[in-house]
């Protein structure tokens, strides 16, 4: 390139006044600490939620019923032929699990007690803890040996309202697909406490093919094709991609399923995390503006100091264009310094909170929390998204450079004879 | 007769503080021929500086013209003004106002690093001009670790290192002992003598007007002598 090297100029620049440069890569520094803790925070917690949400209730994306999310629970609201829209959803290559389950909601009566309670009726062969959260709180006896079996899986406080323990009989009230009431028995397989007042007091779990009997339901005929999705933020692309092929798979006057993202289901959790994610993000801004503010500050004396010393360059034949490029220079060694720095002054908190967590359990109630009607460990991690770690340093150096815009065009408009002050 | 390097017709420079008007230039013409070595000299406020300015396009005049190389700078604008003091006009300043962050020998070869002159040629340039100036062994020091005279010999070479029409010294001698500014003043002399580099001053410096071949005296903005030295 013609001319000297403004990179090398730059960086001498940006050194002559030391202790000033330091404040300012202190505040950059700081500023990227913050946005990657909170960040990282909000990322591992809301898609910790996610999947949660995911595995407790109908995955990532539930393929279902096109009525099913408007008009609410019914029986007949059911699809046919779950083993091949399972099937189809597997070929996709960001689907990592696809289950067919049967849900929906049973009145539980034992021994004169009786409770409302929503069900889950799974495959035992397929579904398991990876699939299904409930299972995983399972403390009490076991899950079903098959999915004939005449058993039923119950929330500890649900077991307590009923009066029942592991063993003992429940009767289970349904209506079937053509809207008659019929009832099971079951015995307790299994009591789950998972901390959540929504599971503990609220559902249970049954075996599919037992449902499918009782409700009178075909061999192929489910609710719902709980879909996960290997990367939680792809759950949107996941869904519009499998309704195209749900609909291209469609037969003859056949009712086509629809293929539903878990924030269409659970409207209140992606509400909350939205609530959240805006609020985290308008914190950095707040942050952004003040470092920015602080760079600009750095940058902008850093010029009226050197007016003179422009004048002189702009004397000996230094464009304008060149003085601008020079400065914006001296904003970009600020801001990859600042980054590096930043990089090693928040690799050990990151590292220790990614692996430690933040023990939140004081602050909680007994057990963990509930958000949204999703049990939360009490534990809050810190693992940030790489996408959003890029955004962070783009964002850093994008705040530096824009910070430098105004003192370089200073720079370059000085007025060489009054700078100089030849006269 | 060749074209004048350096010519000023009729000009005028006002200057404006607050509401007063002071006028700094009254009609002042005069032109420098190529290989001079002038001597612009005058009492504070005879407008030398000023006029100094004007020939090195750092300002513009009120009204008035003012050529170098037959060009009138007035007809310019901001990149060709910079273009033409990079490629035309070297500039040694009273304080020498060296580059800060650059070393003796990168002061020196900005200027023709500025004109996209190739390295290794840059380096011998740069190189033989250090030389010429007494600053060998000096190159890698920064202005700060150099004394004034050392300073203003590497503005000197920094101002002839573009093979300029003219070189324009402002009080070149100011800031130096006697010894170091007469020195200075052989080492622009031979520049003029064995290089035929045009030199303009402007000064109060007896020694310098002692080795200028041309001295011109200004008083109020209007040449008052204009005295040419065998």
């Amino acid at each position: 390139m013609k001319g000297p090297k403004l990179a090398k100029m730059a960086w001498r620049n940006m050194w002559r006044n030391r202790r000033r440069t330091l404040i300012t890569l202190c505040g950059i520094v700081f500023g990227v600490l913050l946005a990657v803790l909170f960040t990282g925070l909000g990322d591992s917690t809301y898609s910790k939620m996610i999947d949660l949400a995911a595995r407790l209730t109908g995955g990532h994306v539930s393929l279902q019923h096109v009525d099913a999310l408007e008009r609410g629970y019914s029986p007949k609201r059911s699809i046919t032929r779950a083993p091949d829209r399972r099937r189809l959803a597997l070929a996709d290559p960001e689907v990592s699990h696809a289950r067919v389950r049967i849900t929906g909601h049973t009145m539980l009566a034992a021994g004169g007690n009786s409770r409302g309670a929503a069900f889950i009726a799974f495959d035992p062969a397929d579904d398991g803890p990876a699939t299904l959260s409930i299972l995983e709180a399972l403390k009490q006896g076991r899950s079903f040996s098959s999915s004939r079996e005449r058993g039923i899986i119950v929330g500890h406080k649900l077991a307590d309202h009923l009066g029942v323990r592991l063993g003992r009989k429940v009767v289970y009230t349904l209506t079937d697909k053509h809207g008659e009431i019929v009832t099971g028995l079951a015995r307790v397989r299994g009591i789950v406490k998972s901390g959540a007042d929504s599971v503990d007091a609220g559902i249970c779990l049954l075996p599919i093919d037992t449902v499918r009997e009782v409700m009178g339901y075909g061999a192929d005929e489910a609710t719902q094709v709980a879909v996960f999705v290997k990367d939680q933020r792809r759950s949107d692309r996941v869904a519009t991609r499998l309704g195209a092929r749900l609909a291209r798979a469609a037969r003859e006057r056949e009712t086509v399923p629809a293929a539903v993202p878990w924030f269409d289901r659970q409207p209140e959790l992606a509400g909350f995390i939205s609530m959240k994610v805006t609020s985290t993000l308008f914190f950095e801004l707040i942050i952004a503006i003040l470092v920015a503010a602080g760079i600009f500050n750095t940058l902008f004396v850093s010029v009226m100091e050197r007016i003179r010393e422009f004048g002189i360059m702009m004397a000996i034949g230094f464009s304008p264009g060149r003085l601008f490029r020079l400065v914006m220079w001296e904003s970009l060694w600020i801001a990859l310094v600042g980054i590096v720095l930043a990089a090693l002054a928040t690799a050990w908190p990151y590292h220790y909170l990614n692996t430690r967590g933040i023990d939140m359990s004081a602050m909680v109630s007994k057990g963990g929390a509930e958000i949204a009607g999703v049990g939360m460990t009490p534990i809050m991690y810190v693992e940030i998204y790489p996408g959003s770690a890029a955004i962070i340093v783009v964002a850093a150096v994008g705040a530096t450079l824009l910070s430098g815009l105004y003192p370089a065009w200073r720079a370059g408009r000085v007025a060489p004879v009054e700078s100089i002050r030849l006269v | 007769m060749s074209q004048p390097i350096i010519e000023l017709r009729d000009v005028v420079k006002t200057y404006r503080q607050g509401h007063v008007e002071v006028p700094a230039l009254r009609g002042l013409s005069l032109s420098v021929e190529p290989g001079e070595l002038v001597a612009l000299c005058g009492p504070s406020g005879s407008g030398k500086t000023t006029a100094l300015n004007l020939i090195g396009a750092l300002d513009r005049p009120t009204s008035g013209s003012v050529l170098v190389e037959g060009q009138d700078l007035a007809t310019l604008g901001r990149t060709r003004l910079s273009n033409l003091r990079r490629d035309r006009i070297g500039f040694v300043f009273q304080a020498y106002n060296l580059i800060p962050v650059l070393t003796a020998y990168e002061n020196a070869e900005s200027v023709l690093a500025l004109k996209g002159v190739e390295p290794s040629a840059r380096r011998k340039r740069v190189m033989d001009l250090l030389s010429e100036v007494g600053l060998e062994g000096l190159e890698h020091r920064r202005p700060d670790h150099l004394s004034g005279g050392q300073q203003q010999r590497v503005a000197i070479a920094r101002a002839i290192a573009a093979d300029p029409a003219v070189v324009l010294a402002d009080e070149p001698t100011a800031n130096v002992d006697s010894e170091t500014a007469e020195k200075l003043l052989t080492i622009m002399e031979r520049l003029n003598t064995d290089r035929g580099v045009t030199f303009v001053f402007s000064t109060h410096d007896p020694r310098v007007m002692e080795h200028a071949r041309r001295l011109i005296r200004l008083v109020d903005g209007r040449v008052e002598t204009d005295e040419t030295r065998s």
